[in-house]
């Protein structure tokens, strides 16, 4: 147990990686949608702003978890630490990184829907079809899709250790095989209307739910991944 | 009751596609002594360090180190120390965050020890590792090797792109501080003739194979070179196994296996031959020659060069 926390401290050493590069780019796109939606109410607009700059720090976190694999699990051997322990000690402080985060975002949303959308009308936090739920949902929402993009950097990297070029390619070259295979399926089959239909009617519970699950699924993939993976 | 074996390994073998790296591999290491893992490139060291530290693992066999394995054991791996020769560093980090994070994990850290080096060597703490030259940064892993203190320690041809004056520096510390803390400590090299003062036993390994496991005092009287005329130095050698040839004109150069005792001597001084000592890397050299009997010519030249 205490090497886990160790790992997680050895993580945050450089406080950069996990905590001040995410705010960064979370400050940065937000200050810069507050400047477009403020040019775009001075040419008298009065239409309801929206702004999909809250994902901006997620997809971050796709490369982190890339990064802390290839990068830091070298090390991590060097440090002889176990698989294992890395392994628990960066995804529970991710864990826990992400949590803060969605906290952050549920809270920020309150304040966002108080001040009336920053005095002009925008929803940068509390997009309507994430903020008519619970608390709850909204901050396992945000939650699921950051472990859920953090996990894709991670399987993807931990492929990589262990089974280098080959395993990438081996990996891509499956995944476009299932992926072709599906839209031929659809196409052929005349599936698309029935697709969508049933892909816009997903709420956000559904969304955290499966995505979650998916998680999971990946998060028991890059374990078992990893055992054998090597420096 | 006999002292627990510090590293053990049976019949360990690893093959990565068509090369055998490690070929049944059988060792015995005691503890708090100071091993040479001597060998050519890609002859196999670096292999057998990885499986030892759990970085990597065999296809057969057993590795076991102070009687358990190391994979994946967090208690056995606490206990040793492994920075590769090629070992990579958080992209970010800078040195002293490396000895950070190395003193959090191994518990006999010794900051002060640390500190101490890192004055010796000349190295800059507040750099990025990546802004590092191959010299300094073959330092970092020296510091973190010496001052983890670990029970086991493992140094990967530590000395690269070390001036000679930080490669006596890193002798010098490393024997004074194994006087204080005895613990063990693998050695691996290529530069054989620098080192051999240290090592308390060899280990010779080329082609996955272990040629030499012999205490270094022992191993430098097995050889012996006996040097004069072709057809007395042939009389005097018998059927002794000859490891290495030369011969110029009627002057013939013959290293052989043997142990010589003062009669011997006397005889070869009455025949008028020289005998001359062999050092350890001109026996490592010649042993790894022997073993490759049909290559043997190309690899000479190298290893003369």
């Amino acid at each position: 147990m205490n090497r886990i926390i160790k790992v997680a401290r050895m993580q945050l050493i450089n406080k950069a990686t996990f905590i001040g590069i995410p705010l960064i780019i979370l400050g940065g796109s937000f200050l810069f949608t507050l400047a477009i939606w403020w040019l775009v109410r001075r040419n008298g607009s009065d239409e309801g702003l929206y702004s999909g700059g809250a994902q901006a720090p997620m997809w971050y976190f796709l490369a982190l978890g890339i990064q802390a694999l290839t990068l830091t699990f070298p090390f991590s051997m060097a440090m002889s630490i176990s698989r294992r322990t890395f392994y628990l000690g960066t995804v529970a402080l991710f864990s826990v990184c992400a949590l803060v985060l969605s906290v952050f975002y549920y809270l920020i949303g309150l304040l966002e829907v108080a001040t009336g959308g920053w005095g002009m009308g925008g929803q940068f936090f509390a997009l309507q079809w994430i903020a008519d739920n619970n608390w709850l949902v909204q901050i396992l929402f945000y939650f699921v899709l950051m472990v859920l993009l953090f996990m894709v950097g991670f399987l993807i990297a931990t492929i990589y250790m262990r089974w280098r070029t080959t395993g990438m390619v081996v990996f891509f070259t499956l995944l476009g095989v299932v992926v072709l295979g599906i839209i031929a399926l659809f196409t052929f089959g005349n599936y698309w209307d029935q697709f969508w239909s049933w892909a816009l009617n997903w709420t956000a519970a559904g969304i955290t739910l499966w995505g979650g699950l998916v998680a999971l699924l990946m998060a028991g993939g890059s374990y078992l991944t990893l055992r054998k993976a090597t420096a | 009751m006999p002292r627990t074996t510090a590293i053990a390994t049976r019949e360990l073998s690893k093959t990565y596609k068509d090369v055998r790296a490690l070929d049944n591999v059988s060792l015995e290491l005691e503890p708090d002594r100071i091993y040479g893992l001597l060998g050519r490139n890609g002859a196999g060291k670096t292999t057998l360090m990885s499986i030892l530290t759990g970085q990597n693992y065999a296809d057969q066999g057993t590795a076991e180190i102070f009687g358990h394995a190391p994979f994946e054991h967090d208690p056995t791996l606490s206990r040793i120390c492994f920075i590769r020769e090629s070992q990579k560093y958080p992209d970010d980090f800078k040195v002293h965050q490396a000895f950070k994070s190395a003193a959090l994990f191994f518990e006999n850290w010794d900051e002060e020890l640390a500190q101490d080096l890192v004055e010796a060597f000349a190295l800059p703490t507040r750099r990025r590792i990546k802004k590092l030259s191959r010299g300094q940064l073959s330092a970092v892993g020296v510091i973190i090797g010496m001052a983890s203190r670990a029970d086991i320690t493992f140094f990967d041809e530590p000395y690269l792109g070390l001036d000679a004056v930080a490669r006596q520096i890193f002798y010098d510390r490393l024997v004074e501080d194994f006087a204080e803390y005895p613990r063990t400590i693998v050695l691996s090299s290529h530069l054989i003739d620098e080192v051999a003062n240290l090592l308390e036993h060899v280990i010779v390994i080329d082609k996955g194979r272990i040629v030499i496991d012999s205490d270094a005092e022992e191993l430098r009287g097995t050889a012996v070179t006996v040097t004069g005329e072709d057809a007395k130095v042939q009389e005097f050698i018998g059927s002794a196994q000859i490891i290495h040839r030369d011969a110029l004109g009627a002057l013939a150069s013959v290293t052989i296996k043997a142990k010589l005792d003062s009669e011997q001597r006397e005889q070869a001084k009455l025949m008028g031959l020289d005998l001359s000592p062999v050092s350890l890397q001109q026996l490592v050299v010649r042993s790894a020659l022997s073993s490759t009997t049909e290559t043997g010519i190309d690899e000479r030249t190298e290893a003369r060069k």
